[in-house]
């Protein structure tokens, strides 16, 4: 057999190394594997998690497009506009894509509260869109708060009815990546292990476990201060900020070892509670965001 | 007052420590090691900061008796308890006292945990004190504000987990 490897062969770092780049060159001439296309659909949200997305590093996001996916689709970065644009993404639809979607689906008057595009005269709505995309997938991705469980667009009193994408897509699988808004690594490490190694190992809330795995309070530099009873009583202060009302505590992410902005700070690097914007039911289940009056002491009960 | 010269070897200890980790990173080449340093390093500071705190705190309210103590033996288990501060700050031992207290829902009410009042919660008749609960900063948790009966609430969002209410110190009883 020409691909087995028979000793002795060499170990080393660049021989490892030469072997796997020669099998993938190989593999991409035989067309035994491909890039996989990717569809980006944006509903209703902010398109923070794009903007997001454009801060990776390592990979980043030229590298993502050159060497891991062809994106397809996508409203924010496509140059197409109009009606051509929409005829892209549904031409797209008959290759095997991966959807990665961020945003709520608005349910309200089927769908008409958010309109991503017009087809052939009439109205796309996302509704539409998430469920027609949804189907044919074949993997997808829910990225950010608002795509995961409704976040920000579905927070009270939520005038446009909108709700996480599996609520439109009840069967599906999906991976959910919550975060207001994700970070690039958590959607770029994701999308790599599914070009790579397949799915990712999830929770079972469906998030990748990569990422999603311990309590922001486990892995806090301000622990310490939290075990020993000591709390700050007003931003700013280098204490335990769980007085003021930081949700590190229920919320699952990476934050404190990954840190944002090209790995550099987290809020509360920057003497500013967790909000919780990666737990489920944020942002009305995290609110108050900050509170001083329990940070009060009055004496004598 | 053996305990109080073992709260300086503590700190002596950490200083010394913290000495050497600030040398080690003054001359540190391999950088994958620092943030484990760092995290020592404040460790170490915010241990410092406490028990000059409690050393502080212990000056100002024992200083009278400071010259009758020092000739008699503490026993061991009492030294060990007091010198070391518990992992979770439970305020358990004003509590345990009072472990029969009934509140009646507007009783209850008032324990908000807002303007130095405890946090406290009633779940299946039972009052629990949450206000130094992990999951309820700010004496909030997921929406729910601290200071009413959560049965209901407690029964769909925690079925089945009886361990939870088990870890948390009881006040008392809702009438």
């Amino acid at each position: 057999m020409e691909g087995q490897i028979l000793p002795p062969e060499s170990l080393t770092n660049e021989a490892i190394a030469e072997r796997l780049t020669s099998t993938a060159l190989k593999s991409l001439k035989k067309r035994t594997i491909k890039k996989k296309n990717l569809i980006y659909l944006e509903l209703n949200g902010c398109s923070g998690n794009i903007i997001s997305l454009l801060n990776g590093q390592n990979p980043d996001f030229e590298y993502t497009l050159n060497s891991m996916v062809d994106l397809k689709f996508c409203n924010s970065l496509m140059a197409a506009e109009g009606e051509p644009a929409i005829e892209k993404l549904m031409k797209a639809m008959d290759d095997e894509y991966i959807l990665a979607v961020e945003g709520a689906v608005a349910l309200k008057n089927n769908g008409l509260y958010n309109i991503i595009g017009s087809w052939q005269g009439k109205p796309l709505t996302g509704l539409q869109a998430a469920k027609m995309l949804g189907e044919k997938a074949s993997h997808i991705l829910a990225v950010g708060a608002c795509a995961t469980h409704g976040g920000v667009s579905a927070a009270k009193p939520n005038p446009s009815q909108s709700v996480g994408l599996q609520m439109v897509l009840p069967d599906k699988k999906m991976i959910k990546l919550p975060g207001c808004p994700v970070h690039p690594d958590w959607f770029l490490g994701t999308l790599a292990h599914l070009l790579l190694y397949g799915e990712p190992e999830t929770d079972n809330l469906d998030r990748p476990l990569m990422f999603y795995s311990t309590l922001i309070h486990d892995r806090c530099p301000r622990r310490p201060f939290f075990d020993r009873g000591i709390f700050a009583e007003k931003l700013g202060d280098k204490t335990c900020l769980f007085k003021l009302g930081c949700r590190g505590p229920v919320t699952r992410v990476d934050c404190p070892t990954r840190q944002w902005n090209g790995h550099v700070n987290w809020p509360i690097g920057d003497n500013t509670p967790c909000i919780g914007c990666a737990q489920f039911g944020f942002p009305d289940a995290m609110a108050p965001f900050i509170s001083y009056d329990t940070t009060r002491v009055v004496k004598n009960e | 007052m053996q305990n109080i010269e073992m709260i300086s070897m503590q700190i002596n200890y950490l200083v010394t420590q913290a000495r050497h980790d600030i040398y080690t990173l003054s001359t540190l080449s391999d950088t994958s090691m620092k943030p484990q340093i760092l995290q020592r390093l404040w460790d170490a500071l915010s241990t410092i900061h406490f028990l000059s705190e409690w050393l502080a705190n212990q000056a100002k309210t024992s200083y009278h008796f400071l010259p009758s103590q020092p000739s008699i033996p503490v026993p061991s288990g009492n030294l060990n308890q007091s010198q070391i501060p518990p992992i979770t700050p439970l305020p358990t031992p004003p509590i345990s006292q009072s472990n029969q207290r009934t509140f009646t829902i507007g009783e209850l009410a008032t324990f908000t945990g807002k303007n130095g009042r405890p946090a406290y919660v009633a779940v299946n008749g039972i009052v629990y004190d949450v206000t130094n609960n992990r999951a309820w900063a700010a004496a909030t948790h997921f929406g729910l504000l601290a200071g009413k009966d959560y049965t209901q609430e407690f029964a769909s969002c925690h079925a089945g987990q009886q361990s939870i209410l088990a870890t948390l110190p009881v006040v008392g009883r809702l009438v």
